[in-house]
């Protein structure tokens, strides 16, 4: 398969950046997006010509580091996927595809389609884990789980930080994500001590980063590669409110 | 302020706003039963020893949506410094989020159309509450007289499409943002906000259009 790629090139934090045209020829139709930009950065080396920067680990979709736009999608077309799970098949033959990095004030980009979204990884180090001592797993059925609970929390910790929710958001958002973390740990009996300390201090690091406000669009939602509930954002809210005006 | 709770503010103000809005309209629609009951429930409102209290409650209200969104309509535009060259919202996309929710027209609008909505109620407050009533059936007689003029009517009728979509995405929006909905409520709470929005904005828009063509002062 024959695709045109329009791909966002910037040397730099500050550096200005531009749309630059590639042609991608000879793709499989089984190749990954990933394995697609692959193929062009090494038609690109051969040329002596710097490779298009993108992030990528696992290639597995689990990872959360390969996301980008893709013709105006986090992650690209279809649902509940990351980029590293889209395939080229999705796509016609000879179609022209744009790609850019996440656009947030909080996410800067640091060259072509990399962004460094160390401020998630500040909103965790607020409170986002349990304060235990680590050592031997504990007996499974000391702390009693109720099914319901541990379904609603293992939704919420699908979430694996890749930021998509702030890049299709209007507002550049981060309230899914807090959200998932926030409601993963509260829903749990080992994160009930620290629920209050925990949900006040996130969300000041959320807003500390300069992510916007939440304006119930669903856009989050809608193209988070692990389909979390915007019902968490009520959640967050509640835990919030909670904390901030009742007593224990 | 905290983000959440600007969002918080917004909701409550809003709601309340909700509240009296429909009281409004309510009250309002007496003007079919012509200036007898409708100026006796003017009267009985602006006696009411509670009046005074509702009215700075109301502005208090206002005051304070007004300055949350002021500033969260700031702050979001001030996330994104570069926008998208290009961008598919979900519903155009054809995956928008098993909750139910997607962006909207009327939720990209609600600061324009709250604008919108703000200058049409300094515009209604100085025509009819701070308007001449000594004339011929009081204040009956002043809104039904005002309302023969078209362009007056015409700008009523206009001003209620910002409400339409203001309340068709704020209903709902603000119940989500309380946190007071279920899941499976969703998809019915944003219908109910869209009726609600547009029932209320039809209800409005009857009194200009009912005064122009059919009172008869």
């Amino acid at each position: 398969m024959d695709f045109i790629l329009k791909v966002w090139r910037q040397n730099g934090p500050d550096a200005p950046g531009r749309l630059v045209t590639y042609e991608a020829t000879n793709i499989p139709p089984e190749a990954s997006f990933l394995e697609m930009l692959d193929i062009v950065n090494a038609g690109l080396e051969a040329r002596g010509e710097d490779p298009i920067a993108f992030e990528h680990d696992c290639r597995e979709g689990i990872c959360g580091s390969c996301g980008m736009m893709i013709n105006g999608r986090p992650h690209g077309p279809g649902r509940g996927i990351t980029t590293c799970q889209l395939y080229m098949r999705q796509f016609k033959d000879g179609q022209t595809i744009v790609v850019e990095p996440w656009r947030a004030k909080a996410f800067p980009v640091i060259k072509d389609l990399v962004v460094d979204r160390s401020a998630f990884d500040r909103i965790i180090a607020a409170g986002g884990y349990i304060s235990i001592n680590t050592g031997s797993a504990p007996e499974a059925n000391s702390i009693l789980v109720p099914k319901e609970d541990a379904d609603l929390a293992m939704d919420a910790a699908a979430c694996i930080g890749c930021g998509a929710c702030v890049a299709a958001c209007k507002n550049a958002s981060a309230m899914l994500f807090v959200a998932a973390k926030v409601a993963h740990l509260a829903l749990l009996p080992q994160g009930k001590p620290e629920r209050r300390r925990r949900v006040l201090a996130m969300v000041a690091a959320m807003d500390a980063e300069g992510f916007g406000n939440c304006t119930n669009e669903g856009e989050c939602e809608a193209e988070c590669p692990k389909n979390i509930s915007i019902a968490h954002i009520a959640r967050l809210n509640r835990e919030y409110l909670r904390a901030k005006f009742f007593s224990r | 302020m905290v983000s959440i709770l600007k969002k918080a503010i917004m909701a409550v103000t809003g709601l309340g706003w909700f509240v009296y809005v429909v009281l409004h309209l309510a009250g309002n629609l007496l003007l079919f039963k012509g200036p007898e009951t409708y100026n006796a429930y003017s009267e009985f409102l602006v006696s009411n020893p509670l009046i005074i209290p509702a009215e700075l409650g109301l502005l208090v209200f206002l005051v304070a949506h007004l300055a949350s969104a002021w500033r969260v309509t700031r702050e979001n535009s001030a996330a994104r410094p570069q926008p998208y060259l290009e961008r598919v919202l979900s519903r155009r996309g054809g995956t928008t989020s098993a909750s139910g929710w997607f962006s909207t027209f009327a939720s990209r609008t609600m600061w324009y159309g709250g604008v919108l909505l703000l200058f049409f109620l300094i515009l209604h407050v100085w025509m009819f509450k701070y308007g001449d009533r000594s004339g011929a059936h009081g204040l009956w007689g002043l809104v039904v007289r005002s309302f023969k003029n078209p362009w007056i009517s015409a700008i009523y009728i206009a001003a209620m499409l910002p409400l339409g979509f203001h309340l068709s995405h704020g209903f709902a929006s603000a119940l989500q943002t309380l946190g007071l909905l279920k899941p499976r409520w969703y998809p019915g709470v944003r219908r109910l906000s869209q009726v609600v929005g547009w029932v209320l904005a039809a209800g409005f828009i009857l009194l200009p259009l009912w005064a122009l063509l059919f009172a008869e002062v």
